[in-house]
């Protein structure tokens, strides 16, 4: 109201009593794109970061709060010796330019992979990992790609004798000794590989305690890691910024923080246009698997998604009932009661969250469209699907939606390099 | 795009097809009985009936759904067994089986088959526990002679909730009611969710309370829970487990989750002494 008056005000006194009939008449139809129901209100604050609440306990992984295996972490995430041709690190696909994810449709470690890289902004905040879901914690997840022969592309024994050569003291500052994986006791390219069968046999050929020695070296490995994902989160918004105006009231003395396409865009996203199915809750997603009928190019065996994916993270020796967990079982919530159907998964992927969406192209698990219109039109094209009812849009309304994304664009922070030697 | 769209667009008509051999669909009543009075002679007892002749042509059947359309939830619907060639058919053995061919599988919640006489059975507790592409299976026994008919509905709709909006209230006949009796009056359940509101996206905890007609706690039911999203025709994304407090008639549901915003219809089905039923509880998750 009173921003209103003010903006009446300001435009009598400078413009003459001319213009008295077009600012008010601008002013309420603006007045009308900020003002929301206490519905609406309830669902704004859902999607404000000031929602998401502390970074949830990982029970399976004791050291993820622990800043100095967070500084590790950080440090083997940005490590190139971790890869078949000391080139490729965690960071090669999830750069930190570029909101933790890259550019590229299909994400390319050693070789091309099948699907894009992850965003990591707050993934700490997901009940399962990778596009599949096919780990269950972020620790698990962080040592997939490294025995992928198209990512890092070694093995768990090369990750040991990496770990006990360069970086010994941290390590064992933070979990203890351990052994020194010189090549003429342990083979360096030896894991419980499928696609492998040398590797296969030389881990194999290890002694029981060989292989628990490495697994358990590879585990911590994976939860320094964790520790550093963990820290990588969003900052406000200017969406965040106007959900504060809205809530707190003073919002009409000042300048609102979206502008009124973006606010009709947002009660497009919230309402007509459905967008909150899926992308609710303050990281913008439900962090469940939904099928859009959406096939890579040139997938020749088809990608089944989350249906393949979950007896592999009931089957992970690295799942949070795993012997490497540090949960009790009854903490294991959502592998107890995973739901296991597959047909009910089969093409369906995980939902991503849409912080900083627009400054992250391209789109999709498979890079599928290279702009956010192209995502917005798709969506469109499905309107009869009951789940992915977008209801009719128009050209305008796209317009619009693509506005109000861009208003979700933040920095990203994480722990930086000097906190390491708190 | 266009390939892919083209792709949904032959998916859509295979998909029913398994069912529905004849061609006959449910939504086009008219042309189908036109053609097979041609072919069978028989009267039909209703005008806005579907028909449809059982595989080996022995009998007829005439299906009325008095709400006009299956909707997701409990149906109650009648049926007219007529011979092939005319004529009633009392006395018949009739069981029918909701079917989701898509999904590959029906409702735990068995059809109750009533027959009122003059070939017409009355088959009440049909529940159609999602919306989405449902068939029923109507088996017909009289005097060792046993045939099948399958009647297709390609698209059962939550009731009166075709359009809805996110977050829009659902229609106002609906209640949020936390204790209801069960469909057919066995028992009265009441739920509560453990440990505050139920938040979206979180895991948690419900407690049941059991009770027959009488009010007497039933401790020993075996009591199962179905999530579904009226909206979107899928689930929760998890499976809960129930188990019993032994006392009170309390039960415990641990696994409950709601991914999605909105109007959620969770069914609890008991089954004890006092038989099997089930009662069906709205909430809007926000």
């Amino acid at each position: 109201m009173q921003n209103c008056f003010n903006r009446f005000i300001g435009a009598t006194i400078g413009l003459l009593f001319l213009l008295i009939g077009i600012p008010s008449q601008d002013c309420a139809w603006a007045m009308d794109q900020h003002t929301w129901t206490s519905q609406e209100k309830v669902v704004l604050r859902s999607l404000w970061l000031g929602s998401l609440g502390p970074l949830p306990v990982d029970p399976s992984n004791k050291y993820s709060d622990n800043a100095r295996a967070a500084a590790l972490g950080r440090k083997l995430f940005f490590e190139d010796k971790f890869s078949g041709n000391q080139k490729v690190s965690c960071a090669t696909c999830h750069r930190e330019d570029y909101f933790f994810t890259d550019n590229l449709p299909l994400s390319h470690g050693m070789a091309t992979t099948p699907r894009r890289s992850m965003p990591l902004i707050g993934v700490a905040y997901n009940s399962w990992f990778f596009w599949d879901g096919r780990t269950d914690s972020l620790w698990s997840q962080a040592l997939g790609p490294i025995e992928n022969k198209l990512e890092h592309g070694i093995s768990r024994t090369m990750s040991a004798y990496i770990i006990s050569k360069y970086y010994r003291e941290e390590y064992k500052e933070i979990f203890g000794e351990l052994p020194d994986f010189m090549e003429d006791a342990f083979p360096q390219h030896a894991r419980p590989a499928h696609d492998d069968p040398d590797a296969l046999k030389a881990w194999v050929l290890m002694t029981p305690e060989q292989r628990a020695d490495v697994n358990r070296v590879y585990v911590n490995m994976g939860k320094a890691i964790a520790a550093f994902v963990r820290t990588i989160l969003p900052q406000p918004s200017p969406f965040d910024h106007y959900v504060e105006q809205i809530l707190s009231e003073e919002s009409m003395t000042n300048r609102m923080a979206l502008t009124d396409d973006e606010a009709r865009g947002l009660r497009l996203f919230i309402g007509k246009a459905k967008c909150t199915n899926c992308h609710n809750g303050p990281m913008f997603t439900n962090s469940d698997f939904h099928n859009l009928g959406l096939q890579a190019k040139n997938d020749k065996k088809k990608d089944t998604g989350r249906a393949d994916a979950i007896t592999q993270v009931l089957s992970s020796e690295f799942n949070c009932f795993g012997k490497y967990s540090d949960a009790n079982p009854d903490e294991c919530l959502e592998l107890r009661f995973i739901e296991t159907s597959e047909e009910k998964y089969v093409g369906a992927f995980k939902t991503p969250t849409l912080r900083s969406v627009t400054e992250r192209p391209p789109y999709m698990h498979a890079g599928q469209f290279a702009t956010i219109r192209e995502v917005l039109e798709f969506y469109r094209s499905k309107a009869s699907n009951p789940e992915l009812g977008h209801d009719k849009l128009t050209d305008e309304e796209l317009g619009l939606l693509e506005a109000f994304l861009h208003s979700l664009s933040s920095p990203v922070t994480s722990l930086q390099e000097e906190v390491r030697n708190r | 795009m266009k390939k892919l769209m083209l792709v949904f667009v032959v998916l859509f008509f295979l998909l029913p097809g398994c069912g529905a051999k004849e061609g006959e669909m449910a939504g086009q009543p008219h042309e189908m009985t036109e053609h097979e009075h041609a072919d069978v002679k028989v009267t039909k007892h209703f005008d806005d009936s579907l028909t449809k002749l059982t595989d080996n042509n022995l009998y007829s059947l005439e299906l009325v759904i008095p709400d006009k359309h299956l909707k997701m939830g409990v149906n109650t619907v009648e049926i007219i067994v007529h011979h092939s060639t005319g004529g009633d058919v009392a006395e018949a053995e009739l069981s029918v089986t909701p079917w989701m061919p898509s999904m590959g599988h029906g409702v735990m919640q068995k059809p109750v088959v009533m027959e009122r006489g003059g070939g017409l059975y009355s088959v009440e507790n049909v529940v159609l526990s999602m919306t989405g592409h449902w068939q029923l299976q109507v088996k017909v026994a009289k005097n060792n002679k046993e045939d099948t008919a399958v009647f297709d509905f390609p698209e059962v709709k939550a009731m009166g909730h075709e359009h809805a909006m996110m977050h829009a209230p659902p229609p106002q006949d609906i209640d949020y009611a936390t204790e209801k009796m069960t469909a057919n009056n066995s028992y009265k359940v009441m739920y509560q969710s453990i440990g505050g509101p139920i938040r979206i996206n979180r895991i948690h905890s419900w407690e049941l309370k059991v009770t027959d007609a009488d009010g007497k706690p039933v401790n020993d039911a075996k009591v199962t829970v179905v999530g579904d999203m009226p909206e979107h025709g899928h689930g929760l994304p998890t499976q809960p487990e129930v188990f019993t407090m032994a006392a009170d008639g309390l039960y415990r549901i641990d696994g409950m989750k709601f991914q999605m915003p909105g109007w959620w219809v969770v069914t609890i089905s008991i089954m004890a002494e006092g038989g099997h039923d089930s009662v069906s509880f709205n909430l809007n998750v926000l």
